[in-house]
């Protein structure tokens, strides 16, 4: 893998903060790694109509990424729940039999349909996080609950081959597959500059282009509020980035919230104030602008469900918690329905909105 | 539009006033410098507001609704607005593809945003972001070749990085404004911003309008006028009453703390008072909000008051005692930056009393510039035989004192008096021959006086007199009729420097009493008729204003000036205000020159002026391309070339093409470095022309 970010400035900042949060890492026990890194079974919005989501976080080696010579992304500390050094595929099959077999009763006995989300905090197809044997493993787990209708798993696009993509669909060829891959924004001096991607446009369209060809669906990730970007820019960005994977005909977007991860850049420089994770209300503003301006005849799926909502290392308006308790309900309902309607609720508004349309200039 | 900013009035430091066009349709303008208002949607729901700001000629949009044409040709035809977009270029491109004709035709400019990053990693990550940002806004200038724009310059705390600009500035004719982002909001880092000032200055046009924005508080308000900026966005006040800060012009203090509101303010008068301990209240921040920008435009109201028409400098230095980091700031540009900043300060000022509070008034750069031009220029007159060194009086000027009469009627009991050579000592101009009394600043100053002297009063008072002191031949004699520790001081150290003789007179009491007059009168008289016995070669020059005049002839305009045009006699006429000294030659009653007592320098008339041909280094000239001047004022456009050390308010002189006639005389409005960059207005006022 490459550096396509031509600063190096922002690269070694993270390397040398990943490096040391990696030292002070303590090692995995054997029994840590027989368990997942977290599950669980939550209301979510399928393809076409309200469901349950399943989750399973699987501890792997880590992202390639984040353990490789850029360090990773700026935003993320995800390498905090992964091994660093590789995880023997039997574990990682307990991982995910243990997580299947906890949550099975669940599964079955419930009358919604389910996605099932694996996700390994790097790269599905890498086969050094998770080697195909693993794969293989899954699939054919999958396979065997009717109610799983959907399947989400997350790569780097470098690991998008035709014959993993071909592998994925032939196992699972009566589930709805989506391969979700994190653009984060459609601009690539965003992307690459204050994100440290490593990832470039064209090489996406390219991506998206062979899981197309291979009928996956694909999900994208787009970051809201990155670092080094005021809020008005991250309305601007994710809307301007909405509207182009619209065009790309997409088939879910994703839109994540910053939330301050702990070894990440971006908490240095939440430390240092000099990043603030996004209000609530910029996120409401991109999505109402967004959903105004769709036509009626396209179909996307726009969700958002963002991490640490609320606290202060989370999306959020001001601490209180009905504030962002509300602007959360809004937020939920609008992803399970898909309705646009339920974001444009008035609904009380609290002080804090005034601060921020004080403040927008400098935030 | 080509006509954008005109330069009115040149003022001390880079301080100016100007005119601002924003239509390009009418001519319609508004001066500068002034404070530029936001307007919100949030803002303009409320009614006080509107009341107020209704007849404020600048405001500063973010929002697209207020770009429609029926709000800005109806209600708000007569102001000016400047319109960013506060997120993405990219987005900054679609609202003007959006509204196409709205910032060629309109009273409204945009500002090409730049508003992430929000911050930098380091200097590499900071001028590849300055770059990109270069190559975003030179696509949008060459997209939009008929609209004019401001340009949003972050420097992200490395002064050099400003030099990344320059070429895009330059080479863009639809600029015209730079907007310095970023330049203040770390103003701990002083010296960086004066250099980057220093550069915007002299690199580049400076028909560009300046302004600052970011996080300025109202405290920083006077020095960004002083160096040199024409508009100020108030819009971090918003972002201040979210935090609950008040402002009281000399700093901000959290809301709570008040006890009783101390500005008579609509927003302070009304509701406020009543809602100060609410923890969480809309109405108590949209109030305070009010407030703080009522309170940020009146301050602005008295600067470019104290600005028109008063002593600024005095202004500022009182107002940078509100931070140490102002004070500091100016300090670093009176010490090192002088050499740029005299070329921006007029030479004169007329009807202002300069107060001096303190030792930050002690290096303000036109006392500088008076101090160091004295040195330069000062010769002594060749008769001298006496020099005595007297304080100096609270009256200005100085003879004119109670204290100087009373000296005069000892002095001139001598007949010999015209070979005296009076030296009067002061802080914080130095020592000053008499002849030179009635010269700007000396003739208008005033500093709080104790007797006690500091430091650097003493350095500067003793090094000046030294100066001037070792261009005398050291048989001459020195009287000191002073009295205190500082004077005393300031005599024993130059006596240590110089071979000269000091004599003291005995001041136990009063210099002006009886007993003192007397001293010195014995101590003339011993010396006049032991020590200089040899008749005095000086027949011509006896009157004291004869003598003045030549010496502030030699001031203006170099050594030997003032015998070149006086030489052969002069006559004077006072006219009834004795404001005005006309100078008129003996023999032929030939009109050579007018003293301007206000303005404390002479005018010369052409004929005055030719007889300084050749002229020396000293000599301000302007060469103009024709052989005639029409009307009263010399604009930019019609010079080919000018001497390098014109300052403003200086007297000129206007020369031919082939610069061998004068064709006319004046006062400079701006001087060399403005005139090097600006490409219109107004550059001097002619007051005689063939």
């Amino acid at each position: 893998m490459k550096s396509v970010n031509k600063n190096t400035s922002i690269i070694s900042k993270i390397k040398q903060i990943r490096k040391r949060f990696i030292q002070r890492k303590t090692e995995n026990s054997d029994s840590i790694l027989e368990k997942p890194v977290a599950f669980w079974i939550k209301d979510d919005r399928l393809l076409e109509n309200r469901g349950k989501e399943f989750t399973i976080i699987l501890r792997t080696k880590g992202c390639s990424w984040a353990l490789g010579e850029t360090g990773g992304c700026s935003m993320c500390g995800y390498i905090g729940d992964s091994n660093i050094e590789p995880v023997d595929p039997e574990q990682i099959i307990h991982q995910f039999d243990y997580a299947i077999e906890t949550k099975e009763s669940e599964l079955i006995a419930s009358d919604d349909d389910f996605v099932i989300k694996i996700f390994n905090s790097g790269s599905f197809f890498d086969d050094d996080e998770i080697s195909e044997e693993v794969r293989r493993h899954i699939y054919d787990k999958i396979n065997s609950y009717e109610k799983i209708k959907e399947v989400v798993v997350e790569s780097r696009i470098e690991y998008l081959k035709e014959d993993k993509l071909k592998a994925i669909k032939a196992a699972l060829e009566d589930k709805y597959i989506e391969i979700a891959i994190g653009l984060e924004s459609v601009d690539d001096h965003i992307r690459n500059n204050y994100i440290n991607k490593g990832l470039i446009y064209n090489d996406f369209l390219d991506a998206l282009n062979l899981c197309k060809k291979n009928n996956l669906g694909v999900r994208v990730y787009l970051l809201f509020k990155p670092p080094f970007i005021n809020e008005q820019a991250a309305i601007d960005d994710c809307i301007h980035s909405v509207n182009s994977l619209i065009n790309l005909k997409v088939n879910t977007i994703s839109i994540n919230p910053v939330n301050i991860q702990k070894g990440s850049y971006v908490e240095r420089l939440w430390y240092q104030n000099r990043y603030r994770p996004p209000w609530f209300y910029s996120l409401i503003k991109a999505l109402r602008t967004i959903l105004l301006n769709i036509e009626e005849d396209v179909s996307i799926r726009i969700i958002s469900d963002p991490s640490g909502a609320g606290t202060k290392r989370g999306i959020h308006n001001c601490l209180k918690r009905e504030c962002n308790e509300q602007m959360l309900f809004l937020l939920r309902n609008f992803v399970l329905s898909q309705d646009p309607e339920d974001l444009l609720i008035d609904l009380p508004q609290c002080d804090c909105k005034l601060e921020y349309r004080l403040k927008k200039l400098y935030i | 539009m080509d006509l954008f900013f005109d330069l009115k009035s040149k003022k001390i430091g880079y301080s100016r006033i100007g005119r601002i066009y924003l239509s390009s349709k009418e001519k319609k303008y508004f001066k500068s410098p002034n404070i530029v208002i936001p307007m919100t949607n949030t803002l303009m729901g409320n009614i006080n507001f509107l009341e107020y700001f209704e007849t404020h000629p600048i405001f500063f949009i973010t929002k697209q609704i207020f770009l429609k044409i029926g709000f800005l040709r109806d209600k708000f035809r007569n102001t000016s607005f400047i319109y960013s977009h506060s997120g993405t270029i990219m987005r900054f491109k679609e609202i003007l593809d959006e509204n196409p004709h709205i910032f060629s035709q309109n009273n409204v400019i945009s500002i090409i945003p730049f508003n992430i990053p929000t911050t930098s990693i380091d200097k590499d990550f900071a001028i590849q972001e300055i770059n990109n940002h270069i190559h975003l806004a030179k696509s949008v200038l060459e997209d939009y070749p008929n609209s004019n724009f401001g340009i949003n310059i972050k420097i992200f705390d490395y002064s050099e990085l400003i030099d990344l600009y320059i070429p895009l500035i330059k080479g863009s004719k639809n600029i015209k404004i730079l907007n310095l982002a970023d330049l203040f909001d770390n103003l701990t880092n002083f010296r960086a911003i004066l250099r980057v000032i220093d550069k915007i200055k002299h690199e580049l046009n400076n028909n560009l309008v300046l302004m600052a924005s970011g996080r300025l508080l109202p405290k920083y308000y006077p020095l960004l006028i002083y160096l040199g900026f024409d508009l100020i966005d108030s819009s971090y006040m918003m972002y201040l009453s979210a935090e609950n800060f008040y402002n009281t012009v000399e700093d901000l203090l959290p809301i709570y703390k008040l006890k009783e509101l101390p500005c008579p303010c609509i927003a302070c008068s009304g509701k406020l008072k009543k809602l100060l301990q609410d923890k969480y209240s809309q109405e108590k921040i949209l109030l305070l909000t009010l407030h703080n920008l009522i309170s940020a435009k009146t301050y602005m109201n008295k600067i470019k008051q104290f600005l028109d028409t008063e002593d600024y400098r005095s202004f500022l230095e009182k107002s940078s005692h509100d931070d140490p980091i102002l004070y500091s700031c100016l300090k670093i540009l009176d010490k090192f930056h002088f050499e740029n900043i005299r070329l921006e300060t007029p030479i004169s000022s007329s009807n202002t009393l300069v107060r001096c509070i303190g030792s930050i008034s002690y290096n303000r750069p036109d006392f500088k510039e008076f101090r160091e031009r004295v040195v330069r220029n000062f010769v002594p007159e060749s008769w001298t035989k006496l020099i005595i060194i007297l304080p100096c009086s609270a009256t200005k000027p100085y003879s004119e004192s109670k204290s100087h009469k009373h000296f005069h009627k000892v002095i001139r009991k001598f007949p010999e008096f015209p070979d005296f050579q009076e030296i009067i000592l002061t802080s914080p101009l130095g020592a000053i021959p008499r002849q030179l009394e009635n010269l700007y600043p000396v003739n208008c100053y005033d500093i709080p006086v104790t007797g006690d002297w500091d430091q650097e009063e003493i350095q500067i008072a003793t090094q000046m007199l030294i100066k001037i002191l070792k261009k005398y031949e050291d048989s001459i004699p020195i009287i000191c009729h002073i009295k205190g520790d500082g004077y005393s001081l300031i005599l024993e150290n130059a006596s240590k420097e110089l071979k000269n003789v000091f004599y003291f007179t005995d001041t136990l009491e009063n210099l002006t009493s009886k007993d003192a007059l007397k001293s010195l009168e014995e101590k003339i008289r011993e010396i006049t008729e032991n020590k200089v016995k040899s008749p005095s070669i000086n027949t011509l020059f006896t009157n004291t204003w004869i003598r003045k005049l030549i010496k502030i002839a030699d001031y203006q305009y170099g050594i030997g000036s003032g015998m070149k045009i006086f030489e052969n006699g002069i006559k004077m006429i006072t006219d009834r205000t004795k404001k005005k000294i006309k100078i008129i030659k003996a023999e032929s009653n030939e009109n050579l020159g007018t003293f301007n007592v206000n303005k404390g320098q002479i005018e010369l008339t052409i004929f005055g002026a030719e007889l300084l041909f050749p002229f020396n280094d000293n000599i301000n000239f302007i060469i103009f391309d024709g052989e005639e001047i029409k009307g009263n004022n010399l604009f930019r456009p019609g010079i080919l070339e000018f001497s390098p050390n014109i300052l403003p308010r200086s007297n000129v002189f206007i020369l031919n093409r082939n610069k061998q006639r004068i064709i006319a005389t004046g006062n400079a409005v701006i001087g060399s470095n403005n005139i090097r960059n600006i490409k219109r207005g107004i550059v001097a006022e002619i007051y005689e022309k063939r």
